[in-house]
């Protein structure tokens, strides 16, 4: 296995919106992400597991450190490095077909070939049936598949997700949760996903970097040894590493957590 | 069909067996018009039209009972009789469209729409253009914003007597008063609507790779569309306004050259016959042009709500 993502010395400071004071958001992460591994990184609100995204996205320009797909340097965004949005950032003024087809489009595909690759992704999501439909016309869970299908069309070298599943209901968001599950085996693609559930990081994680509160330091780093294929709801609720890899998840983020009150 | 709209009927309580023949078509007609059209919009219509009717009713009883005389109001018959008397000499539809001169009334219309299309075709684009650099550019925001705010607070008629001191009367007088209206106000709206659009879309498309020119066309020109829509109305409703007045002083044609001097003659039926053909004229291109366009862009995409 080789790493598809390397952090090094990672750090980075920014001023407050609203209070103009410097925040320090990031110190000295390294971290990496092998070929085909997804990742989850959980941590205490504000602890800047957003921020390291946002890096990663080449949307924000960091201080200090170095970071590098397939070995090459991020500067600025690139298609490299697919992203799914917490919010809803599907376009609303294209259809299904033509947000998850967005990425081929802008790389000038022929639309010959754009249309049966965008098609076997609709279908890989379960959005078949809904191709000509806006976003305004699906559901929450559906405008999510489909910015997912959208960032995996454009084939990213990794796929980058923020909390995407955060503002769904808690019944559409077990069924994500597999649904990515699915869509990890079926692509085979190294995906870096960021959340806030310790459920959700133990779920999917092949491994979960643990942050620590403000500035963002990664804790501790605990490995989930579950093949994806016994990866579901019902068996993992009986599954004893699984239970006992979300129970120190949990005990890591609350420490964090009960120190940030203290304080 | 035809079934139906039979079954429809009975379903409704429709006409009993007595019914006579007659009554039971004209009941079968109005509902296949009602299926055809729609019954909201046959509502709206009807309601739209209360205070027209309203209007057109107390203008016709005056005709009877001449509470005004008619040279403060002009009969409904010599209304409709000036538009011909203006085209009594023209030959025919191709003098109509080859704007002969003998066709004075279509010429009128043909010359103020030619000149709102020619401002538009200018205007638009350039009012569009500078908002969304505007919109998207801090430093061209500063550069551009306080002039347009400068040129928007002038209303296009206070600029006739320097147009006609510059450009003289006619064509270029009209199209640069009305220019000054559109292209402000479509800046304003369109640099606002770029503004609005949250910044995840034009993120997920530059992590898709695409470039400032790809945010361009998929983010911002689309998503700022409400507020172009906005923005088109406005400046096309204010254009249409200002051209008018625009052609009363400084024009030596068109519908508000016709107003201004049919009322130095006192032909009190013609200075009528423009303002309703003003308003008839932006009617249709709200109804037609306009309408149509928004169902297209801003309801399809679910960006503005339809009241109900």
């Amino acid at each position: 296995m080789s790493a598809k993502l390397i952090v090094q010395g990672l750090t980075h400071h920014y001023p407050d919106e609203y209070t103009g004071e410097t925040v320090h958001a990031l110190d000295a992460i390294d971290l990496k992400v092998e070929e085909g591994e997804l990742v989850t990184v959980v941590g205490p609100s504000g602890c800047g597991k957003s921020t390291l995204l946002n890096i990663l996205a080449g949307l924000l320009p960091y201080e200090a450190g170095a970071v590098s797909v397939d070995g090459v340097p991020i500067r600025g965004p690139g298609s490299d490095r697919g992203v799914v949005f917490q919010e809803h950032a599907i376009l609303p003024w294209r259809t299904v077909t033509r947000n998850i087809g967005h990425g081929l489009e802008i790389k000038n595909v022929p639309k010959h070939v754009r249309e049966p690759k965008v098609q076997a992704f609709v279908d890989l999501v379960g959005l078949t049936g809904f191709e000509g439909k806006y976003p305004h016309e699906l559901s929450g869970g559906m405008k999510q598949r489909c910015a997912v299908a959208r960032t995996l069309c454009a084939d990213p070298a990794i796929m980058l997700m923020d909390e995407p599943f955060a503002a769904v209901d808690a019944q559409t968001r077990i069924t994500l949760q597999e649904e990515l599950n699915r869509i990890a085996i079926a692509t085979k693609k190294t995906i870096m996903f960021i959340t806030h559930s310790v459920d959700e990081a133990a779920f999917l994680g092949d491994r979960c970097f643990v942050f620590s509160a403000r500035p963002g330091k990664i804790k501790t780093i605990v490995d989930i040894d579950i093949p994806r294929e016994r990866r579901n709801w019902n068996d993992m609720n009986a599954d004893s590493v699984f239970l006992a890899a979300r129970a120190r998840i949990l005990k890591l983020v609350r420490e964090e957590v009960a120190d940030v009150v203290e304080e | 069909m035809g079934a139906g709209a039979e079954m429809s009927i009975q379903s409704t309580g429709g006409p009993s067996v007595h019914s006579s023949d007659a009554a039971n078509f004209f009941q079968r007609a109005a509902i296949a018009v009602q299926r055809r059209i729609g019954r909201q919009r046959i509502r709206a219509f009807l309601l739209g039209s209360i205070p027209f009717v309203a209007i057109l009713s107390i203008w016709f009883l005056n005709d009877i009972f001449v509470w005004r005389q008619t040279y403060e109001i002009p009969s409904m018959k010599a209304v409709v009789k000036s538009f011909f008397h203006l085209q009594r000499n023209c030959p025919g539809i191709i003098g109509l469209l080859t704007m002969d001169r003998a066709c004075g009334m279509t010429n009128h219309i043909f010359d103020s729409i030619s000149r709102m299309l020619l401002a538009a075709v200018i205007g638009l684009p350039v009012g569009i253009g500078l908002g969304v650099l505007a919109g998207m550019n801090r430093t061209i925001s500063k550069l551009v914003e306080p002039i347009a705010i400068f040129f928007n607070s002038i209303s296009g008629i206070a600029w006739i007597p320097l147009a006609i001191v510059w450009f003289g009367i006619g064509w270029m007088t009209t199209l640069f008063i009305i220019l000054n209206t559109v292209v402000w106000l479509m800046f304003f709206n369109a640099m606002l609507g770029v503004r609005s659009i949250a910044k995840v879309y034009e993120q997920s498309v530059a992590t898709m790779g695409g470039s400032r020119w790809n945010i361009i066309t998929d983010v911002y020109l689309p998503g700022a569309m409400p507020s172009i829509m906005t923005g088109l109305r406005m400046s096309m409703g204010f254009g249409w306004r200002a051209l008018i007045a625009a052609e009363m002083i400084g024009g030596d044609s068109g519908l508000g050259f016709m107003i201004f001097s049919a009322a130095a003659e006192f032909r009190i039926e013609l200075v009528f016959l423009g303002v309703i053909l003003i308003s008839l004229i932006w009617m249709a291109t709200d109804r037609f042009l306009f309408v149509p366009l928004e169902r297209w862009t801003v309801e399809r995409w679910g960006l503005v709500w339809k009241p109900s």
